[in-house]
């Protein structure tokens, strides 16, 4: 066999192997990979919907809200059809959780909000995900900042500057967390009002 | 067996990647904002190295000269995707923080590094013992500077606070500044230290 031929079927041979070996892994993990992230979603669900002991997903039809919304990424638009329903025990809604989204100075800032079934009133919110500065945005996380939220409803401003203190040297993060729970509570709200 | 013994504690001191090489630094610099991370960053090199080491050393003699690096970097693709995946299926939490990071084990220089100067002219057991040596003094390294930093940046070393409650920090260690700092300062201490082992013996 002359050399060039050994060098293709060599290279050939190895990205062969290499692929198949790739595909098996890929099928193996690829389930355990998607159960986490419903896991996950769900364990969020749950913290920002204090009595709830089952969930259920509200297919929100056609996401018009947010298609049209040219910031908002690929995630949101899947993340958009998703309210969540929490029920209590008894099988009573106790209230709804949406993914809200903001831009945030180090990119897209996710967090999870629960909103009360009786008087549409914000329970909690997390922070699902972010790549703000350790230490300055990354303080959107603590109870302190999240908490100014809880117990607002649609009729607040919800607004840096107004009802809610910007955390210091971190007034982008903090508009960005501010400005996804109002859009994302008009939103989440009018579909939730829609299903009943 | 004596001379191969010796291989594996290369990596540990004498040639530490991060400390004497130095090459590979982006990922210190970049993944070792806290101990747990350096771990974690530094296991995930060491599997992908020594496996690639063991597969490159194995195949020295069929890959032909002229596509070597090819073969080298499918192989070493190959591994950093299975950890890749297999992190973010059983260890979630860890793969959320060096996501990013574990693709860019394929283009880290110890990689090519070892397979180019090493594997490829070494018998298996050699090379898989320089693998495991060079990955673990990568780990150490990467946990020192990540316990320093989240000491120094958070007051906590490995999610544990250590530090008493409202402890002033400097946050200038969480961030790029604080790892040259860091690497900086064991550098020039490791340095010291080899000065003066070389004056004693």
């Amino acid at each position: 066999m002359n050399e060039s031929a050994r060098m293709i079927v060599v290279l050939t041979v190895i990205a062969m192997v290499s692929g198949g070996l790739l595909a098996a892994v890929y099928d193996w993990t690829s389930g355990v990979i998607a159960e986490n992230q419903l896991k996950e979603m769900e364990s969020a669900v749950f913290a920002v919907l204090p009595g709830a002991v089952r969930i259920e997903l509200l297919d929100r039809g056609p996401a018009e809200l947010v298609e049209d919304d040219p910031k908002a990424s690929k995630e949101t638009k899947q993340a958009a059809n998703q309210v969540f329903v929490g029920y209590n025990e008894q099988g009573a809604p106790v209230g709804y959780a949406f993914v809200g989204e903001g831009n945030g100075y180090g990119g897209i800032i996710r967090i999870m909000v629960g909103v009360s079934e009786a008087e549409g009133k914000i329970l909690n919110l997390t922070v699902l995900s972010h790549s703000e500065t350790p230490g300055l945005g990354s303080r959107i996380e603590d109870a302190g900042f999240r908490n100014q939220f809880v117990g607002k409803t649609l009729s607040d401003p919800i607004a840096v500057g107004r009802d809610i203190n910007a955390l210091s040297g971190a007034t982008i993060s903090s508009r960005a967390v501010t400005e996804a729970v109002r859009r994302g509570l008009e939103q989440a709200s009018a579909v939730y009002e829609r299903s009943r | 067996m004596r001379g191969v013994i010796k291989e594996f504690f290369n990596g540990l001191w004498k040639e530490n990647p991060t400390f004497r090489i130095q090459i590979g630094l982006c990922p210190v610099l970049a993944v070792t904002t806290s101990a747990m991370n350096g771990i974690g960053m530094g296991l995930a090199t060491t599997f992908v190295l020594t496996c690639s080491n063991i597969l490159v050393s194995l195949l020295r003699k069929v890959i032909p000269d002229k596509v070597r690096i090819p073969c080298y970097i499918i192989v070493i693709a190959t591994f950093s995707t299975i950890v890749d995946l297999v992190m973010n299926a059983f260890t979630p939490d860890l793969h959320r923080v060096l996501g990013i990071f574990i693709p860019l084990i394929v283009v880290n220089c110890i990689l090519m590094g070892r397979a180019e100067a090493y594997a490829s002219k070494m018998p298996v057991l050699h090379s898989a013992l320089d693998g495991l040596g060079m990955g673990l003094g990568f780990t150490w390294a990467l946990t020192l500077i990540g316990a320093i930093r989240e000491l120094l940046g958070k007051g906590s070393i490995f999610d544990r606070a250590v530090t008493a409650e409202g402890a002033a920090t400097f946050g200038m260690f969480s961030l790029p500044p604080g790892a040259f700092i860091t690497l900086g300062v064991l550098l020039a201490l490791m340095n010291m230290i080899n000065a003066r082992l070389r004056k004693a013996s």
